[in-house]
Formats: C-alpha cells, structure tokens, sequence
C-alpha cells in the first residue's frame, strides 16, 4: 500500500510523461497546454480524416487525385470548411510545438527569439497562402484547358 | 530499455522521441503541401502536373512513412492527452506505451498495402 503510493506520486509529477505538466499559473503558458491538447484532439478527427480520405479511401474507390477532384471537392462549402480548419490548427499546432523544441535546445536568447521569429513568420505566411487558395479557389472561372477538364 | 542510435532509452523516452520526429516531419511536409496545392490556382495543366511528380512509387513510400507519423503523432497524443487529465492512467503509462507502439505498427499494415497496391505485383 505505501509502495504503491510513493510509486505514485512520483508518476504524478509529470502526469503525461511524454509532454510537459499543466503550469500551475494561469496565464499564456496555461492556455497553449489547454490549446495543444484540445487542438490536438480535434486534429486526430480532421488530420487523420483527411488523410484516410486522400490516400485510403480514394486508393480504394479507383479514384485519381487531380484538378477535377478538387473541383468538385471544393465545390462544396463543407470540404472548404473542412480544410480551413485543419490548415489553421495543423499550423499553430504545429509551430508552437516546433516552438517548444526549438526551447528546449536553444538556449542562447537571441539565436532562440530568432528562431522562434522566424518560425512564426513562416508559418503565418504558408497558413495564410492556403487559407487564400481555399478561400479564392473558384472551380467555375479555373481556366478549363487541361486533358482532365 | 531500448537502444537507439546508440542510446538507452525507456519506452516513455522513445514514445516522447517519436511524438517529436513525427510533429516536426509533418510540419515539415505541411510547408511542401501547401506549395504543392496552391498550384491549383493556375488552372488544370500547373495542377496535374504538379500532384503528377508524386504519383510514383518513391514518393508513394514517402506518403506511408507519412501515413504512419500522422497515426503515430495521433495514437500518442491521446495517450498523452488521457494521462493529463486522468493522472490516475499514468500507472498505466506502460502498457498504454506498447498499445501505442502496437496499435500503429498493426495499423500501418492494411495502410500501408493498400497506398502501396498501384505500385505492387497483386495491385490493378
């Protein structure tokens, strides 16, 4: 009975043993632990979803991916929804938690706020080109000139 | 303890080393995919010739390796997720561990046939 106590106290002190523990003070660090693991869970239904549909499913119906797919995908508001959601959390959770490695082994703080810039400005560039495609994509006015059009 | 690239590692160690490699590796095909799908701006032509260069067997290796990180990154993320907010489960961190570990190995190989069928002797 004690061992078993003491055995769990010590797993206790960093519950996930993968991550890091909850910050005990609210504040920025309290809100990217929630943030990491709520976005991770929606991202398991949409990244993995998206994932099974392009390379699985597709696979498995015959179908090809090409220009008419994504006309007729994106020819319907709930795909574009789809995806702009996954862009924008697949983004940010991927950069914060590119963020939390390039923490853990920079330790030199300008060369850390330099990474850390420039990761963000990445991201916030790519996030923003894919949010524009899925957003301007118009599968009526796309020049129909190709063999598959 | 398992070795790897000449370290001793715990289970916990090496789940926590392949929840890294794997974020990090999707990230970094996030940055190509995007590039690869704007293409489709410019029309047909651009388009399918752009998603053409995957469509070989080398980079269809590539998308089941990708495949299994994606699983992986999401099998561990939910052990991770489960243990932070019932602690009572990190008396368990082990075998949840090997049901990760197993759980994508045992996935991957339906996946993985399947996304490799178009390239393969038994594949139409």
């Amino acid at each position: 009975m004690t061992a078993q106590t003491r055995r769990a106290r010590t797993i206790y002190a960093n519950p996930s043993r993968a991550a890091r523990p909850k910050p005990e003070a609210s504040g920025r660090d309290r809100f990217w632990w929630y943030f990491m693991r709520l976005s991770g869970l929606a991202l398991v239904l949409l990244a993995l979803g998206h994932m099974l549909i392009m390379h699985v499913l597709v696979e498995l119906s015959g179908g090809e991916i090409d220009f008419a797919f994504v006309q007729s995908r994106w020819g319907t508001p709930f795909w574009r929804v789809y995806d702009f959601l996954l862009l924008l959390l697949a983004f940010i959770h991927g950069a914060r938690g590119a963020r939390t490695v390039i923490t853990d082994y920079v330790t030199h703080r300008t060369a850390r706020s330099l990474l850390i810039g420039i990761l963000i400005a990445l991201a916030v560039i790519w996030m923003v080109l894919g949010m524009a495609v899925i957003v301007f994509f118009d599968p009526n006015t796309a020049p129909p000139t190709g063999p598959f059009s | 303890m398992v070795k790897l690239f000449g370290y001793e590692m715990t289970w916990s160690e090496l789940a926590w080393f392949g929840h890294r490699a794997s974020g990090l590796g999707v990230l970094l095909y996030l940055f190509m995919h995007i590039i690869e799908t704007s293409t489709v701006l410019f029309g047909p032509d651009v388009y399918n010739a752009a998603v053409g260069i995957f469509k070989n067997l080398p980079a269809r290796a590539g998308e089941v390796v990708l495949m299994a990180a994606v699983v992986y990154h999401a099998l561990n993320g939910l052990r991770v997720i489960a243990m932070d907010f019932w602690p009572r489960l990190t008396v368990y961190y082990r075998p949840l561990t090997y049901g990760v570990i197993a759980a994508t190995v045992i996935s991957m190989i339906p996946l993985g046939l399947i996304m490799l069928r178009p390239f393969m002797p038994w594949g139409a």
